[in-house]
């Protein structure tokens, strides 16, 4: 009587362990243990007086990304979790939300590495004698520089959560957790993972600039990646540079195919639609996992208990069916929002405080002259940026466009692409400052380019994927009528891609502004170049420990970057949204 | 009030079951664009007994949505109450459960956690779980799909998952809310007799089934009573009990007798005999006055010229029913069309037929322009047109928002953004208006017919 056939995707059940699982659990017991190993590191004494040289062989270097990685772990973790409540808050409760989102539009635009002189005095002091302190600081910058587009797109897609299966989970009556965990949560997945992957690929450039610093005139090199690359430049040491950015290289590609490419493949499964994808996203990794015993043995004998005894416990919390509305709030509630009132209150208090001393110290330290050059400075910074999204779209639209229109050679291309956006150029900027200092380029062109190196990259593969996502029938239609040329650029091909290039370019300048702390002003051994700009400004105050000076040079960026925010982007995204959508 | 009769007993003397839920006097108002509010259920009383396959029969945005989900409490009604059981409802109610149009399936479980979702609330261990959970599948016929992904299964299977998920809680009324009107036809007549079936089933905790449709055909078919909502604001027109035996044949006097009387009360209430108004005198005051506003089918212009075409072209086709059936559309679209048709007064609708006025036969034979004049004029004998046209003699553009505001305050039971939309819709074929959607101004269509061919 069934006239569907069935097709369900059948589950092998071996039901025994085999090589793969072997192979498997030596793998987790061998993160388990570096975890421990490389933490370890962290927690040794540190004093700043004495601080042990880093090692300089080639050998190290394991080690040292080990550490590398386990910060960017460690950092997308509190992400993560920063992200789950502060998100959900602002889903959920009306008062939250108007102060949760404005106050991350605005973080998201104080550019973070201005704040690590402060953010690494701060974090010492809290751990005196301990290299957590500077491990902290180096934690709290990647945390400041991925957490926001993730909390972001969290929020977005909880608010966007289809109304009828909203209206299914009240109808079934799940409670808070149930909820959470069989709708939020899943329905939230696929956007969480990509916005995930993508700020963790932007970590490195934080991670990379965090593990060497100066600060109030000292210099402090966390073992890492970063730093070896920066005592190897430092030394002129060739071999060890280039060795620190093939190391770079492997870790970055490693957690793409081991990590996000198979969470990827895994959470196509979590996508809205109900039609089978043509194209679903393959892993090998992901395929080689599917296959193994070990995990089903876990859900068995490990998950499914936990979760078990989780459901039962937040049976207790929530009262049985028929549900009453309440007639007074309930406990848990009134808790919860005193628990958060006093917390908002005691974050509030503290900034308001700190703002206001801010503003005092400002006014005490920085003359209006200073306050009209440092502005100066910041205008010559956003032509830079601006310079530099002009020739890298001219540069790469049309080479994005013609990958695009090849899904094989956009196959490999964009990941490529990706992996490029994802590595911290800025760990290579001494060696090309060198190049700058042979050529004698000056730094105020020269700045454009590195600002250029690490944020280009946004803009290709968004144009790829733009590229890509033109459907068929529109090329065939214009094939039909014969465009070509400037006709065929100019009714199809850039208003299909414009969405796609606004995204790619305010990220990409919006990288840049950060970029532009390490790019204006960067040392090739014992030459240091300048260039003019609020980059080099905030970088050379930075260094100095002037803290009025700091405090108002990172606010004018603040203020350049959201005014932009506001006058360019916003409308270029609505334009988009309003006159280019493609369904 | 309203009786029902169990269909399988025929000699009892007709008693009236006890209630299981009902809203009393339930009015629901939402505010809409503007911030205005809009009415859409005014004072209704409804009552669901036990035993009985009840039918809400509505056109889409009569409300019969929202009186679902008072009565499942997944709404609270602005005035009246809802009570179950005689207890005012308090939250959602425990003894009803929802099958939705969309089949609203998480597509990241498969089906047997999806079906296993409708016990989430209860508290009870996961061997009792699973038990339920398997007799729910079994019972509605997908076992082998256990491990499925709804993606994987068709339209007529999901449903079937929703289906289960609503009865594994053992719920004594199921409330249908469109269930069938995303299925194909062979799909959903199938599903219908299975829900039939499962209704007379004494071996469920299932006693009535509530269902929500647009579906004339569905409703007779299905239900033992039958109820016809009628919208802007929606209130309860005609109360009919169904006492044809099952399984009902479609093609039976009886049931076509039914479906006859139906059609004849939703026409004679949406399309009545009434001299037209008088049109507004030109340069009198207009009234804006409720009473006097009339409101206009969402409709757009192309539907109503293939009306009109389909009149001439087939002029043995009169009647509003083999109309409905001529242009393929569900007889509450229909109405909508034929209305929109008659008060710009191209057609006339003498009982349940539907001719040509001279207008419309000379409208038909106009040339474009010819066309867009007649409309035009047609458009100035609406009041609701003159908010519009009031603004536009004194400047060239006017806001949306503004507009909006005014339609609501003119036409209270209607969604002011629909009527809008509908009205620029037709002021562009009239040639008189045109919407910028990026300034949201309506604004006065420049002559051009001069320099057109």
């Amino acid at each position: 009587m069934n006239p569907d056939l069935p097709q369900f995707t059948a589950a092998e059940h071996r039901g025994r362990f085999g090589w793969l699982d072997v192979v498997i659990l030596a793998g987790l017991f061998g993160l388990l243990w570096s975890v421990l190993h490389f933490g370890e590191g962290m927690l040794v004494h540190f004093d700043e007086k004495a601080m042990a040289p880093l090692e300089t062989g080639v050998w190290s270097i394991p080690y040292y990304a080990g550490r590398t990685l386990l910060r960017m772990w460690i950092a997308f973790g509190c992400s993560l979790i920063f992200t789950f409540s502060v998100g959900y808050a602002a889903a959920k409760s009306r008062v939250a939300r108007s102060f949760i989102l404005p106050a991350i539009d605005v973080l998201q635009s104080v550019p973070v590495l201005g704040f690590l002189s402060a953010t690494v005095t701060g974090f010492m002091a809290l751990f005196p004698g301990s290299l957590l302190g500077v491990e902290c600081a180096s934690i709290f910058a990647i945390f400041t520089g991925q957490v926001w587009n993730m909390t972001f797109g969290f929020y977005h897609s909880m608010v966007t959560i289809p109304s009828d299966l909203q209206e299914a989970a009240t109808t079934f009556g799940l409670n808070r957790w149930q909820r959470f965990s069989t709708l939020e949560v899943p329905s939230s997945m696929h956007s969480l993972l990509w916005n995930s992957m993508m700020s963790f690929g932007g970590g490195w450039f934080f991670v990379a600039q965090s593990e060497a610093i100066s600060v109030m005139n000292k210099s402090i090199k966390l073992p890492g990646l970063g730093s070896y690359m920066a005592s190897a430049v430092e030394r002129g040491d060739n071999t060890g540079a280039f060795w620190a950015v093939v190391a770079m290289l492997v870790v970055i590609v490693a957690s793409d195919q081991f990590v996000w490419r198979p969470l990827i493949a895994w959470a196509d499964k979590f996508k809205m639609e109900l039609t089978e994808a043509s194209q679903a996203p393959r892993s090998w990794v992901y395929e080689l996992l599917r296959g193994a015993y070990v995990f089903e043995w876990l859900a068995e004998n490990l998950v499914h208990p936990v979760t078990e005894r989780l459901r039962i416990f937040t049976h207790k919390l929530t009262p049985a069916p028929p549900f009453k509305r309440r007639s007074g709030p309930d406990l848990a509630q009134v808790a919860g929002v005193l628990l958060g009132g006093a917390f908002a209150l005691w974050v509030g208090y503290h900034a308001f405080t700190g703002l206001l001393s801010a503003i005092e110290t400002v006014r005490r330290g920085v003359s209006l002259e200073t306050l009209g050059k440092v502005a100066g400075l910041g205008l010559l910074t956003m032509l830079r940026v601006l310079a530099m999204t002009v020739l890298a779209t001219l540069i790469w639209t049309p080479i994005g466009v013609w990958i695009g229109f090849k899904p094989s050679v956009a196959r490999i291309a964009q990941p490529l692409a990706q992996i490029a956006a994802s590595f911290p150029v800025n760990m290579t900027f001494p060696i090309v400052v060198g190049l700058f200092v042979a050529w004698r380029i000056p730094m105020n062109w020269g700045s454009i380019f590195l600002i250029a190196m690490g944020t280009q990259w946004y803009l290709l593969f968004n144009v790829i994927a733009g590229a890509m996502a033109i459907p068929n029938d529109l090329k065939d239609v214009a094939r039909t009528y014969g465009l070509r040329g400037w006709a065929l650029w100019r009714t199809l091909i850039l208003p299909a891609i414009f969405p796609f290039w606004v995204t790619g370019a305010c990220t990409a300048a919006g990288g840049a502004w950060n970029a532009s702390i390490v790019a204006e002003w960067a040392t090739w051994g014992d030459t240091t170049l300048k260039a003019d700009g609020l980059g080099a400004f905030i970088a050379e105050v930075t260094q100095r420990g002037d803290k009025p000076l700091i405090i108002c040079s990172i606010a004018m960026m603040s203020l350049f970057v959201v005014a932009t925010n506001q006058l360019l982007w916003r409308r270029l995204y609505a334009l988009a949204e309003r006159r280019f959508r493609l369904d | 009030m309203a009786k029902s009769t169990a269909p399988l007993p025929p000699a009892a003397p007709p008693k009236t079951p006890p209630v299981i839920a009902e809203l009393r006097n339930v009015t629901k108002s939402f505010v809409v664009a503007g911030g205005s509010e809009m009415k859409v259920l005014d004072q209704i009383d409804l009552a669901v007994h036990e035993g009985e396959l009840l039918a809400l029969l509505g056109q889409s945005g009569s409300g019969k949505s929202t009186i679902l989900r008072c009565l499942t409490g997944l709404t609270q009604p602005t005035i009246g109450r809802v009570l179950c059981y005689g207890q005012p409802l308090d939250g959602i109610n425990p003894h009803a459960s929802i099958v939705f149009q969309t089949f609203a399936l998480y597509p990241w479980l498969t089906v047997e956690q999806n079906v296993a979702v409708g016990l989430m609330s209860k508290h009870m261990s996961r061997a009792d779980r699973d038990v339920a959970v398997e007799k729910a599948i079994e019972l509605i016929g997908l076992s082998n799909y256990h491990a499925a992904y709804p993606r994987e299964i068709s339209g007529g299977m999901r449903q079937r998952v929703g289906i289960a998920r609503a009865l594994v809680s053992a719920p004594e009324i199921l409330c249908l809310d469109e269930a069938f009107s995303a299925l194909d036809v062979l799909t959903a007549e199938n599903l219908r007799h299975e829900m039939i079936s499962l209704w007379h089933k004494k071996d469920t905790s299932l006693k009535s089934i509530f269902m929500v449709t647009h579906n004339i055909e569905e409703a007779v078919e299905m239900a033992t009573r039958i109820c016809i909502l009628f919208p802007r604001p929606g209130r309860l027109g005609l109360v009919l009990e169904n006492n044809l035996p099952y399984p009902r044949d479609s093609k039976s006097p009886e049931f076509q007798n039914l479906v006859r009387t139906i059609h004849e009360t939703i026409t004679t209430l949406t399309l009545p005999d009434l001299p037209p108004e008088p049109a507004p005198v030109s340069g009198a005051p207009i009234s804006r006055a409720r009473n006097r506003m009339e409101s206009i089918p969402y409709v757009p212009v192309g539907q109503i010229l293939g009306l009109l075409s389909i009149l001439r072209d087939t002029p043995d086709v009169t009647n509003i029913y083999d109309i409905s059936d001529e242009i393929g559309k569900e007889f509450g679209e229909t109405i909508g069309i034929v209305k929109a048709a008659e008060i710009l007064e191209m057609v006339d609708t003498p009982k349940n037929d539907v001719r040509l006025t001279d207008l419309g036969q000379r409208f038909l034979s106009a040339d474009r322009i010819g066309r867009r004049q007649i409309f035009n004029d047609q458009i100035h004998n609406l009041r609701i047109f003159h908010i519009i046209i009031e603004y536009l003699k004194l400047q060239d553009e006017v806001e949306a928002d503004q507009l909006l505001k005014d339609i609501a305050s003119a036409l209270p039971y209607d969604n002011p953004e629909k009527i809008l939309q509908t009205m620029v819709a037709w002021g562009r074929y009239a040639g008189i208006m045109d919407f910028n959607a990026n300034t949201r101004t309506v604004f006065v269509l420049k002559d051009e017919e001069e320099e057109q061919p």
